[in-house]
């Protein structure tokens, strides 16, 4: 008994702190223990910003600079709402706000493949769906395909496919997140998904004549 | 399964989450039905990116675990921390204001200045005057004694 109370005095317990009483910590001076919340999140937002940028090195970088802000704007949280999706708010929009930096227009898809992208298309053509979903896993190019076909949407409307279709979030909840009205959020969901089923079609239609021509 | 349940199934299948039952139900689904197959082919396409957990292995780079600490600054975010605008955002501002006041004066030149003056001065003609009116055909006819002695 008198071990089980040591062991919560001492913060040796075996389930992990909640973020408000590590948030609290920090704000009391005690800054390490933001090292904990930080480790805590870090592989879920890194992951979120690997939904907006292909390139790892950047997402890495959003990811830290997500943290950054986090830290300097603790004083502001509230815990009205969870620390995960604050931080997700932050982070979404730092990612919005370097796709907007990186290109002002959304880009065309070039129909300059590789070979390795080639065999991927002429899978998602004709292979089954469980061998889609199995070469999927372990191919590089669906990875690379995939970016590239995102990289042909806005910046709204990638923003907002990424939090509808990864993160789940409602319609309201992805207006909250990045300060839109709803009907922009509606409006912009509707469009990227037009976008994408045409670029796609697009794509896969590339794929079959590239691959009767070779 | 109609169309519309085996379409909100595709996310469920692609992460592996379906129970054993609906994704036989799916498969066979898209196996009948040609609209909804293509529409799974199409959502292929992005679902590595947008609805899958993991990256494929062969893109994982092994890096090691990043630890918080507040002076690793990512270099492309420096300017901003020290609340520096970034210099193409300087370019472009100053560009756009320039514009805007080269097309102010242009309109107003186009408006103040007489026209043809200009080009009279660079050619050395004289400026041509309009001719007098010789007939004013909307003032009232003046009358005279003469009118009345007829």
């Amino acid at each position: 008994m008198l071990w089980l109370s040591a062991r919560k005095e001492t913060g040796w317990s075996l389930e992990p702190r909640p973020d408000e009483d590590l948030i609290a910590e920090v704000l009391d001076g005690r800054t390490e223990a933001f090292t904990e919340l930080a480790a805590r999140h870090r592989p879920r937002i890194e992951r979120l910003c690997q939904r907006f940028f292909s390139d790892a090195e950047i997402a890495r970088d959003l990811a830290q600079e997500g943290l950054l802000r986090a830290y300097t704007a603790l004083s502001t949280y509230r815990a009205e709402m969870p620390f995960s999706g604050w931080l997700r708010a932050i982070v979404t929009n730092l990612c919005y706000d370097e796709l907007r930096r990186r290109r002002r227009r959304p880009e065309e898809l070039v129909g300059d493949f590789s070979a390795p992208e080639v065999q991927w298309m002429h899978l998602v053509n004709h292979a089954s769906p469980e061998d889609l979903v199995s070469a999927a896993e372990e191919r590089r190019e669906s990875h690379d395909l995939a970016h590239r076909l995102l990289d042909t949407l806005r910046p709204e409307d990638r923003t907002v496919m990424v939090l509808k279709e990864t993160e789940g979030l409602s319609i309201s909840e992805i207006a909250q997140t990045m300060g839109w009205s709803e009907a922009k959020v509606k409006i912009r969901a509707f469009r990227a998904r037009q976008a994408l089923r045409r670029q796609a079609e697009r794509m896969l239609a590339t794929g079959r004549s590239i691959r009767a021509e070779r | 399964m109609n169309c519309f349940e085996a379409r909100q199934e595709f996310t469920g299948f692609w992460r592996g989450v379906l129970d054993a039952d609906r994704r036989a139900e799916l498969l066979a689904h898209l196996k009948s039905c040609a609209g909804c197959d293509h529409a799974f082919r199409v959502f292929a396409l992005t679902a590595p990116v947008l609805h899958s957990d993991a990256e494929p292995a062969s893109r994982r780079a092994p890096s090691p675990a990043r630890e918080f600490s507040l002076a690793d600054r990512p270099r492309r975010f420096a300017s901003v921390a020290r609340g520096q605008a970034r210099p193409q955002r300087w370019f472009a501002m100053c560009a756009a204001v320039t514009i805007f006041a080269a097309a102010s004066l242009a309109a107003y030149l186009s408006v103040t200045a007489p026209v043809g003056s200009l080009t009279d001065e660079l050619s050395g003609s004289e400026t041509v005057s309009p001719p007098e009116a010789t007939v004013d055909l909307f003032s009232e006819p003046t009358l005279q004694m003469n009118d009345f002695a007829s």
